[in-house]
Formats: C-alpha cells, structure tokens, sequence
C-alpha cells in the first residue's frame, strides 16, 4: 500500500457492501453510476418521443395552409415538444445523467453524499415524464412550453396534469442540487482543492445551486397556477385582480437560469474533451471554471429579457438588457480558451472531438443571436418570431444536444466497457451538422422576416424554406436513430474498450471500464489540476486500481 | 371581556421575554464554531427582531395602517 | 516520487467516530440546503403577494375587513415562546439535563400546536364572520390564506417532527455527542418561526 494513501476511517474507507439481485443492482439501485445510466435511458426515452412530436411540427409546417393535424392539436404537439425537451430531456441527462456518472468519479468519491436521495430523485422522473405525455389523453397544454395565462387558466385539464408533472420532476431536480451541491463541497479527494478540480466538476457546482434555487420559484409559480386552474385561487387573472405579468415574472426567474443548467454541463463536457483530443492542457483553467460560476450567478439577474413586449416599464427594460449583454463575456472568455486550447495541439478527430467542435461552431452561433435579442429594440421586433426559434434551438440543439451527444460518445467507453462504432459515429455527425443546421438557419432569415412562432399555417411566402427546413429535420432525426442504433450494437459488440481508451488524465479514466461498484480500492490523493500532459499524472494511490487485487471490504 | 386588552398585553409582556432570551442566548453562544452555530445566531437575532416588532404591534404603534382590530 | 506534502484537505485524524463527524457534516450541509430552497419557496410567494398588492389601490380591498392584529400579536408570542422553548431544549440536551430538555420540548411541542389552534381560530373567523374565503375573496384570500397555509402547513410537520424526535430521544437514539437530529430539529422550527416574522409583518402590519 502506498504511503501516500490516507486511511481516514471516514467516508473515504467506508464502503457499502455489493448490492445482491437484479432488482437491487439495476432498478432501485443507489449507485450514482447505475442511477446515472437510468437518467440517460430515460432522457433518451423521451428525446425520441419529444423528437417524434418536432417532426409533427415539421410536417405540418410543409404547407402554408397546414392540414397535417389541426390547429388545436399543434398547439398541444409544440407545447408538449417543449416542455419534455427542457424538462425530460436536456436537463436531466446533463445534470441527471452525466452528472451523477461522472463527477463523483472525477472527485475520488465512493458515491454522492445522499445515495438514497439520489434514487427517490430518478424514480421521480419515469412518472413525471408519463405524466405529461399522458396529458394528451386529457387534452394536454397548449400555451407553449411557457403556458401564460389567460390561455393556460382555460382549456383542458391536461394543463393541470402539466403543473403536476413538471413540479414532481422539479422537486428531483432540485434534490439533484443539493445532493450535487453537497458532494462536491464535501467529498472531494484529499488534496482537491476546488482549483484543481477538472472543469466538469466547477461546471456542476455552478449548476447545483441552479437547479436547487430557481427551480423552487418554478414550484411556486406551478403550485399557484394549479391552485387557480382547480380551486380558483386567483394569482394570475387579471379579472379577479391577479396579473398574467406575475406569471411571466415567476416563470422566467426559473426558466432563465433553467438555460444555464442545461448548458453549463455540456460546457464542462467540452472542457474535458478539448484538452483530451488536443492533446494539450486547457487554456485559461481558472478563466474557464470562475465564469460558469459568473455565468450562474449573472443568470439570476436577467429574467425579464424574455418579457421585454410584456408592457414593463422601459427603464426597467434597461438594466436587464445591459445585465443580459454581460453573460455574453464570460460565455465569450470560454469560447476563446477552448479555441486556444485547439490552437497548435495534437488533433484527434474523433467523433466526440468532431461533436465538441461542431458545439463551438453552433453554440457560439445561437449565443451571438442571443446578443442580439438583448438589445430591447431588435428583440421587440424579433420576439415572438422564428427568429426567437432558431435562437433557442441553435444554443439547446446545437449547443446542449451536441455537448450531450460529445459526452456520450467520450463516455460510453467508461459506462459500458465498449467503444462506439466510430464510422457510424462519423456519419451521425456530419448527418446531424448538416441537418441541424439546414432545418435551423433559415429560422433567422423566415423570423426576421415576419414569420410568427407556435403557427400551425402561415403565409405562403414562407412556404419553400419551411419546406427546405423540414427536409433537413428528416436528415438530421436520421442522424439521431443512427446514433441510438450505434448505442445499442455497440453495448453488445462494440470493440473492447479498456480503461483508457482516450488517454485522459481525469481521475474516472485510471480504473476500469465500467468502474467496480466501489470505484477506488483506494481513494487517491491528488496534487495538481489533470490537464498538463507534459507531467506524469498527479495522483497517488492508484497503483491498485487496474490490478486483479481484491476491492475493499464492506463496511472498513 | 376585552380580549382585546388581553391578546395586547400578553403580546407585549411576552415579546419583552422573547427578546431578553434571545438575547441572553446570543450573548452566550457568540463564540460558537460551526456552520449550524452560525445559522442559530442569525435565528436568534431575527427571533429578537420578532419580539420587537410583536412589541411594537402589541402596543398598537405597529399595524395601524395595513390592519387594526 | 517526486511529489509535494500531501495537503490536509479532506483529511482528519484516525478514530472511531471519524466517520459520524463526516456523515454529520454531510447530513448537516444537505439539511440547510434544504432550509434555503424552503426559503425560495417562501419568497417567491411573498414576492407574488407584494407584486399583486402593490398594482392594487387600496388594501384591504372594498368589502374585507382589516385583519385582527391583537390576535395575530397574541399567537405570534405563543409561536416565538415556542422558539425560545425549542433552544432551551436543545441547550439542556446539551449540558447533559434530560428532564428540562424534555420538559422543554413538550412545551415547544405544545405551543406549537397552540399556535395552529390559534391559526384555526383565525381561518374560521375569517371564513364565517367575515365571509373571506381562498378563492372568493380575490387577492387578498389568495394571497392569505395560501402563504399563511403553507406556513401551517410547515408548522404541523414540525410539530410532528418534533414529536418523533422527542420519542426517539426517549428511546436513547440520541446520545450527548450524536444528537444530529435534535440540532437539525431545532434549525427546521426556528426556520418556522423566522418565517412567521415575515409573514406577521407583511400581512398584518403594512
């Protein structure tokens, strides 16, 4: 045993004994990596069935005069499409998924600090999920994703159903947070230090307090829209004195930094697949990990740039916009010091790599389009267009779904012991560029335009670039069922991959692929950030870890 | 019978108790390590604030304009 | 190897309490995370209560009556004795006193029950004499009865909570150096009682 190992007879040495049974290892298990893998399942789950729900979308907006489902049931397919990809989708498997896969791995922990909040925490998903697709069965919302009242005080009770499901799944996120929150504050290796904690951990740490704050404000708005829509508690109509505004003001202090949770991970993602495939430390280590935490913090204060045509006062206007505008510099120190980190490195193009550049490429797109919207006079004209569409798709589709499809094609190696095909890996990419960007650009030109959003026909005009966009959309959803049908051979005859296919330095890629139950015979000590490739690893303790030696003991 | 009198005087005599134990409890605890230490003292300090202003509406100086009974 | 002196963070002395003294932490940490996304909740009511009231003219609006600041003065102090009841509790626990503590928390326990009365007491009035009721009277109900709700709500689950603590410290799951629960007992009811100062001040006193 090394000298440098720490016997602390804490939590370090403490060890749960192996989990016995199907039922116990894979279904109501409380290991942060089997619970990590059941976030991404089900996230996937849903993506196909939010994904199905865009293609309605887009097969209805072939034709100016519509006709592929009526006008009514377009509202509930974008409302709900909405709704699941924010919800069931996008936030979930970043903070969910790989969250819970990753990070404790990449701190030298056994697990999270609460393994068996983080199980209550999954299992609030699947039901929430069913939930708001059964709402279709009740006439599910159709008010958009963001459900205003009036519209959404009226109409079927699928809306309440949305209040219901969308709480319950909040309530797991926020649980995720604390959980997050409190393991990495606590449970960080002997010698982590926050700056030398890999990039993908800052980036969860700024999320946790996202996820656990703003999304209990996100409860409350539910809770008082639900109470109104059943019991008529008046908050929200204006007729019995309440205020549509209260909503927008309620919603959005959530919704927005519901952006920064579904992004920050997917930039810790491409943190740690930069350097790995460049060969080369990251550039600007510090810059990187303290603007996710501004770019948290900044979140909080610019809610009110998605209500600037609510009729609030323009000198209120005024301070959102500017706050607005100064996200764009730490979003902007990133984008610079991955590119720095590329610059005069060892490129390996593989499809994650390709996935991550691919990220630099449409995030930094759908951000400068966001900076645009800041200033109140272009987005008065802007807002409520397919301008605001192709904005919000360019930073979550190209952004968070290229960051997530990056992180599985790194990760799947370490979850499962296999390697990805990685010719299919190739064309799922370009399939997926190509198609993503041929259904999304013309969203600018179409929105600045005049074409409105949430429309089920429009004028004829618009017709042959929705045409184009839809064709595309097809491509690009046949990239995805390639990626899904890759997963699924692979899990069974994809190359074996071994512990460290990539070469990394982070701390999940020095023990086997998949990881034992236990992660670390020996919980390691770290001395310095992983990213500098010149040094030997900065880690002691780990001579065991790819050894046949047995693990540790239950309970020692 | 006035309960109005009574609910006052009990409200004033009792938030005068309430601010004197609080107090008395945050003269002790001040030098406690910890982070639960530190949440029970800034507890404390807003249970005296309450007793306070308990006082002041219980007295019929606060709660003159928003309410009054 | 040629590596720096292992840097002490995260590491304690060996002992076989060691780890208790982390879980603790652990648990200690998630506790007041939970507290701070409860005060969320709270805010962003109170938040919708003054926004809704403040693009409203008068208060009370036409046809309420003001609401009954005596009585709301009175059942504050049963709630803040139940306070000061709660930290004695935990102080005689500490200093070894079994009897005061439970003493203490059996007064906490039934002031807090007291408290709810009183706030039964309140609802009726309201209800019966002057016919405001939650979703019949506007924003003035709305907003009342649903955040001094959710403040007897969280009460009752203290009182609850309380009471199971105090039957677990009489069944010696609690010793004089591991007595997380009762700590975190004490946090969550005077959480409870913070939060009535706000509630008190901006429902009855503006």
């Amino acid at each position: 045993m090394s000298e440098a190992t720490v016997h602390s007879g804490g939590i370090a040495d403490h060890v749960h004994p192996e989990p016995e049974g199907f039922v116990r290892k894979y279904i109501f298990s409380i290991d942060h990596k089997i619970i990590g893998i059941q976030y991404l399942i089900t996230g996937f789950v849903f993506l196909v069935l939010a994904g199905l729900l865009a293609e309605v979308i887009r097969v209805q907006l072939m034709h100016a005069n519509g006709g592929f489902v009526s006008a009514d049931t377009f509202n509930e397919v974008y409302s709900v499409h909405g709704s699941a990809m924010v919800w069931l989708v996008i936030i979930p498997l970043v903070t969910g998924g790989f969250g819970n896969f990753v990070f404790p791995l990449m701190i030298g922990a056994r697990d999270v600090a609460f393994p068996w909040l983080n199980m209550l925490a999954f299992w609030m998903f699947p039901p929430a999920g069913l939930m708001l697709f059964s709402s279709f069965l009740l006439g599910a919302p159709a008010a958009g994703w963001t459900e205003y009242p009036p519209m959404s005080l009226q109409g079927a009770a699928g809306t309440s159903m949305w209040c219901a499901a969308i709480f319950l799944v909040g309530v797991s996120s926020t649980l995720t947070g604390i959980n997050f929150l409190v393991t990495i504050l606590k449970m960080r290796a002997p010698g982590m230090t926050f700056t030398r904690m890999p990039l993908f951990v800052w980036a969860q740490f700024a999320t946790a307090p996202l996820s656990m704050v703003a999304t209990t404000a996100l409860a409350a708005a539910l809770a008082a829209l639900f109470m109104e829509r059943q019991f008529g508690v008046p908050f929200y109509d204006p007729t019995k004195g309440g205020s549509p505004v209260l909503w927008q003001h309620m919603f959005w202090f959530y919704s927005h930094p519901a952006v920064y949770i579904m992004i920050l991970p997917a930039f810790g993602l491409v943190s740690e697949i930069f350097p790995t495939f460049s060969r080369k430390p990251i550039f600007g280590y510090k810059m990187i990990a303290f603007s996710s935490v501004a770019i948290a913090l900044l979140g909080f204060m610019v809610w009110a740039h998605h209500m600037f045509t609510s009729g609030m006062a323009p000198l209120l206007q005024l301070p959102f916009m500017v706050l607005t505008m100064l996200i764009a510099i730490p979003t902007g120190i990133k984008i610079f010091s991955w590119v720095a980190t590329l610059w005069g490195g060892d490129i390996r193009f593989t499809t994650a790599m390709l996935f991550a550049l691919g990220f630099i490429a449409t995030f930094t797109f759908g951000g400068i389009t966001g900076v645009f919207l800041s200033a109140v006079p272009f987005d008065l004209h802007a807002h409520g267009t397919y301008f605001i569409v192709a904005h919000l798709h360019y930073v979550l589709v190209g952004g968070s779904l290229m960051g997530i499809l990056a992180g599985m094609f790194y990760y799947f190696p370490k979850m499962s012991g296999r390697m990805l095909n990685e010719t299919i890996g190739k064309w799922t990419f370009w399939l997926f560029f190509i198609g993503f960007n041929g259904t999304f650009l013309p969203m600018h030109y179409l929105g600045l335009m005049g074409m409105p959003r949430r429309v089920a026909e429009y004028d004829p005009q618009f017709q042959q670039l929705n045409q184009v966009e839809s064709i595309f959309s097809f491509v690009m959803t046949f990239a995805l069922l390639l990626f899904f049908g890759n997963i699924l051979w692979s899990i069974r005859n994809g190359k074996k991959a071994g512990p460290n296919p990539w070469g990394a330095r982070t701390l999940e890629w020095q023990i086997p692929s998949p990881p034992h139950y236990y992660n670390f015979k020996h919980i390691p000590t770290v001395f310095s950030t992983p990213y500098d490739f010149a040094e030997p690893l900065p880690y002691a303790g780990l001579e065991e870890e790819l050894t046949d030696s047995p693990g540790p003991q239950a309970g020692h | 019978m006035n309960w109005v009198i009574v609910e006052r005087s009990v409200a004033a005599v009792g938030s005068v108790v309430v601010f004197v134990v609080a107090v008395i409890a945050l003269k002790n605890d001040w030098k406690t390590p910890g982070i639960e230490n530190h949440v029970f003292k800034i507890m404390l300090g807003l249970l005296a604030l309450g007793g306070i202003i308990a006082f002041l509406a219980g007295i019929d100086v606060l709660g003159r304009f928003g309410g009054a009974a | 190897m040629a590596v720096t002196t292992v840097p002490h963070a995260g590491v304690h002395d060996d002992g076989p309490d060691q780890l208790y003294v982390e879980t603790r932490e652990l648990r200690l940490q998630g506790f007041l995370l939970f507290l701070v996304s409860d005060v969320v909740l709270f805010s962003s009511f109170i938040f919708a209560y003054l926004y809704l009231r403040n693009t409203g003219n008068v208060w009370p609006p036409p046809g309420i009556n003001r609401l009954d600041v005596a009585f709301a003065a009175f059942n504050s102090m049963v709630l803040f004795g139940s306070g000061c009841t709660m930290h004695y509790a935990l102080e005689n626990w500490k200093h070894n006193n079994f009897v005061k503590y439970a003493w203490c928390m059996i007064a906490t326990i039934v002031l807090g029950a007291m408290f709810l009365g009183g706030q039964g007491y309140e609802y009726t009035t309201l209800y019966f004499r002057d016919h405001v009721s939650w979703g019949g009277s506007g924003i003035f109900g709305a907003s009342f009865f649903t955040l001094t709700g959710m403040h007897g709500f969280h009460v009752a689950v203290g009182v609850v909570y309380l009471t199971v603590l105090l039957l677990q410290s009489l069944a010696g799951t609690y010793t004089k150096d591991k007595f997380f629960g009762l700590t975190a007992g004490t946090l969550y009811w005077h959480f409870v009682d913070v939060i009535w100062v706000v509630l008190f001040s901006i429902f009855y006193l503006i």
